[in-house]
């Protein structure tokens, strides 16, 4: 018999908002992937798209803003058993939780970061974010790309662009991230676009500007340097590449995991019994002097 | 050749049965390396010791000094006077030579100044290492060489400690060490009223080790079945990181060096709630970053322990000075409510076993614990009984396991027991999932802002504190129970406190002495019987505001008259003395 845990709630979103595509995609590529509901485990940042473990069956985390990726990491080198998806929105990831941001990328532990992208802050109604365009809400600042960001940081990590009007492709990407961290292979950042219907709805703007570098001619998406190249070109253009950008040409077990314990069993499912450990206790209690 | 005033003819050796040497100089002068060399010399004698050091925040250069205590009796404060002052630069004679006893000897390296200070010998040390050994770096051990004469110490044991102490660094550096003691010696023993100053007596053979309460906290951390820590560089907690960073990778433990103290924090609660026990350690910067992640865990219900060393705060204030003033901030740690228990060890023992007792009580509480400790308690090395694991227990808490699971007809995350904790499935438990968050939920995990689910996640949370209190660890009691003067302190405090108690028991004042173990909740039921037997209770604290006594006063009003403060907060630790004085001068 299973125990009844926490059954899915129903989402908080407004109807037709774009977080809506990527809670049927996550649902999708996992069941695709077969992940075990008890070996899933989602970490929610603050904002709207951070409520989204509470409408699946799985584990999950509600961080707090903006550090769900420092959560994310620790849950997955307690136990590399788990597969970690981070899922957050963009003033999560790019504003209050930017260092954590940066520095996924460099320490490569196989986990999922997706970023639901609005270009706003949905539930605190509509200011602008990092990621706004100028003049959106008297915005004066450039805004980021988390893309361009990603590229220039030299890890084996999976990067990609995906975009909730688009939801084939997008549940596509996800399942490769997802196999990309159960392999052990490390980070995989993926940006959704994911359009606020209600402060910004550029449904339909997004549709006619996204372009996928897959269909652009010299696309490799192992090299950094021709995908930054494309892109920066796409963007100069006002276009928005989408795609998957970054994928390590060897697939080798670079994630953070792996580098620290090996297939060793990790904090979690070691034995921490005393009468296990005992002799090893008593030589380290022995070499202090 | 030596030079300065000759030293008075004919001196006798002065008997010490308690001896402090300090030593001073430019950072990189080596004047740690003194301390330590004298601190293992003196364990080898069966004394007991103390060493502390005062170093400014940068790597090389600027003043730098250490003292080291020797005792027969157990010993955890600095001694208020100094018996032999080594100095390297003018500076260590500035600061030394107001702390000297009457018969204080001063030895000085006669390369970088000189001095006419009276009982002063300066010997050129780096120029008498210089030469023959191509470098002046091995005149600190040169110096120790000259202490050796100085105390007459036995030649053979000191030569043991320059091996043990240089082995690992190659043969050729143990090598030169070798010849720079004997270099030091010789030149001690070729000036008259140089060799046997001081005759030290030596007590029955102890088995002690030097260690730190950094140290300690590390390694009941270890054997408390902790596995996951994160931490940023920070003085004076730095030492927990890098002793675990060598002592949990044998164990399948993970140690990872944060990108700043809201990561540190996070990946902690992040390995906690997969079902690994984490902690982190910090001072007072890192704890006000902190102090979000802290009440996320305090309300979310995840369990994680967190080590204040204490320094001299605000801001970046002092970074390698002592103090206790985050006591304040910790009783209320962070915006809202929620419940936490504040331990203070005593010493590095104590550090040891709280630290075991501390993962044990936030596995099984499912809550935050604070191992509230201060820099003299963390840096300072003292001679210590060995740790062993005879009171080492582990206990997890209500945790369901994977046998368990498949029993259960359902399962929440934060069900209402009779209790206070809720039994909980790590992710990973067949069958089971957990929803955890910070915002206010329902048993299930789910967000909720119902008013009568608030009421009862609030009293769920906060009934934790009365509930564990038999848990905690007591405090414990020194000095006679018929006493009228009480005294009152947590954490390194005690050294100075117990020595001030007999003292000041000698000189016909009895006092009893509450040692607090556990801060926060407040263990009224055993303060209310200690502060109704005593006419005054001295809480003795390094802050400005008296801060634990004004949470003694808030938690036992009816007391009130009778807490009075000793504070200190200069940077420095207590000397006994100075509690003694405090305590006469308010005595009729």
């Amino acid at each position: 018999m299973t125990a009844q845990s926490a059954k899915a709630t129903q989402p908080i979103w407004c109807p037709g908002c774009g977080d809506f595509g990527v809670l049927a995609a996550v649902k999708k590529a996992a069941l695709n992937q077969k992940i075990a509901t008890h070996d899933l485990v989602l970490v929610g940042g603050i904002g709207c798209s951070g409520s989204i473990h509470n409408f699946l069956e799985v584990n999950g985390i509600h961080a707090l803003h903006g550090r769900l990726l420092a959560q994310a990491v620790g849950i997955k080198l307690a136990n590399p058993g788990l597969t970690v998806v981070a899922a957050g929105g963009d003033g999560d990831g790019y504003a209050i939780g930017m260092g954590h941001f940066v520095h996924a990328f460099k320490k490569n532990a196989s986990i999922v970061y997706l970023v639901m992208n609005n270009e706003t802050y949905g539930l605190t109604k509509g200011q602008a974010s990092p990621t706004s365009q100028i003049g959106f809400e008297g915005n004066v600042e450039s805004p980021f790309d988390a893309i361009l960001t990603a590229l220039s940081i030299p890890a084996p990590n999976f990067i990609a662009r995906a975009f909730s009007g688009d939801p084939k492709s997008m549940t596509a990407i996800l399942e490769e991230a997802l196999r990309f961290t159960r392999d052990g292979r490390g980070f995989a950042f993926v940006e959704d676009l994911s359009p606020c219907v209600t402060y910004n709805d550029t449904y339909k703007l997004w549709r006619e500007k996204v372009i996928d570098v897959a269909t652009l001619p010299g696309y490799d998406p192992s090299d950094r340097t021709s995908t930054f190249r494309l892109c920066l070109e796409q963007m100069r253009a006002g276009r928005i590449p989408i795609g998957v950008m970054h994928r390590p040409k060897e697939s080798t077990q670079d994630g953070l995991e792996v580098k620290l314990l090996g297939t060793r069993p990790g904090p979690v499912r070691t034995d921490i019994r005393l009468e296990t450990n005992r002799p090893q206790y008593e030589k380290l209690l022995a070499s202090v002097a | 050749m030596p030079v300065g005033p000759a030293p008075g003819a004919g001196a006798g050796a002065i008997e010490l049965s308690d001896v402090s040497v300090m030593i001073g100089g430019q950072g990189g002068d080596g004047t740690l390396t003194v301390s330590d060399l004298l601190g293992r010399y003196f364990r080898k004698q069966g004394l007991y010791v103390y060493t502390s050091r005062n170093v400014l925040s940068r790597i090389r250069g600027g003043h730098a000094d250490a003292s080291v205590r020797a005792s027969r009796d157990p010993i955890a404060a600095v001694k208020a006077h100094v018996d032999c002052l080594v100095a390297f630069d003018q500076e260590a004679i500035d600061l030394g030579r107001p702390e000297l006893a009457p018969h204080g000897f001063v030895l000085y390296d006669s390369t970088a100044f000189r001095t006419e200070v009276p009982n002063s010998v300066g010997f050129p040390f780096a120029t008498l290492v210089g030469g023959p050994l191509g470098q002046p770096i091995f005149k600190n051990t040169a110096a120790y060489g000259a202490l050796s004469v100085v105390f007459g110490f036995d030649p053979g044991k000191t030569r043991e400690v320059i091996e043990e102490r240089f082995r690992r660094r190659g043969e050729a550096a143990l090598e030169k060490n070798l010849k720079a003691l004997e270099i030091g010696r010789q030149a001690a023993s070729d000036t008259a009223g140089v060799a046997h100053r001081f005759s030290l007596l030596g007590g029955e053979a102890h088995d002690l080790v030097l260690t730190t309460g950094n140290q300690a906290v590390a390694l009941g951390f270890v054997v408390g079945g902790g596995r996951f820590f994160a931490g940023y560089p920070i003085t004076p907690a730095t030492e927990i990181m890098e002793y675990l960073q060598r002592y949990l990778p044998p164990v399948d433990g993970v140690v990872r060096q944060a990108e700043d103290e809201l990561a540190a924090i996070n990946m902690v609660i992040g390995a906690s709630y997969a079902g690994a026990r984490a902690m982190t350690s910090t001072s007072g910067p890192g704890l006000s970053l902190m102090t979000e992640g802290i009440g996320h865990a305090g309300t979310a219900e995840v369990p994680v322990v967190v080590a204040d060393c204490q320094r001299v705060g605000p801001s970046t204030g002092e970074p390698t000075r002592h103090e206790q003033s985050d006591l304040a901030h910790l009783v209320n740690l962070g915006h809202g409510e929620y419940p936490r228990f504040i331990l203070a060890p005593s010493s590095p023992v104590d550090a040891f076993g709280i630290t075991v007792e501390a993962l044990n009580l936030a596995d099984r509480w499912r809550l935050p614990v604070i191992l509230l400790l201060d820099q003299a308690l963390c840096q300072n090395t003292i001679a210590s009984p060995r740790f062993d694991l005879g009171a080492v227990k582990i206990d997890r808490g209500q945790r369901i396991s994977a046998e368990e699971a498949p029993k259960l007809e359902q399962y929440k995350a934060y069900q209402v027991t009779e209790d206070g904790p809720s039994p909980f499935a790590p992710p990973g438990t067949p069958g089971l999932w957990s929803q955890v968050t910070g915002n206010e939920h329902d048993e299930w995990g789910h967000v909720s802002v119902n008013r009568a689910n608030r009421v009862r996640m609030m009293r769920k949370r906060m009934g934790k504190l009365a509930k564990a209190q038999p848990e905690l660890p007591p405090g414990r009691l020194f000095g006679p129970a018929t006493a009228k003067v009480g005294l009152v302190g947590y954490g390194s405090t005690s050294g100075p406190i117990l020595e001030a108690q007999t003292a000041l028991a000698s000189g016909g004042v009895p006092t009893r002495y509450y040692q607090a173990r556990t801060i926060f909740p407040v263990p009224v039921h055993e303060l209310d019987p200690f502060l109704a037997a005593v006419d005054v209770a001295y809480v003795v604290e390094h802050n400005y505001t008296g801060q634990y006594g004004r949470l003694l006063r808030e938690s036992l009003p009816w007391h009130h008259a009778k807490l009075r403060s000793i504070l200190k907060f200069d940077g420095d630790s207590f000397r006994a003395p100075e509690i003694v004085e405090r305590v006469r001068e308010a005595r009729p």
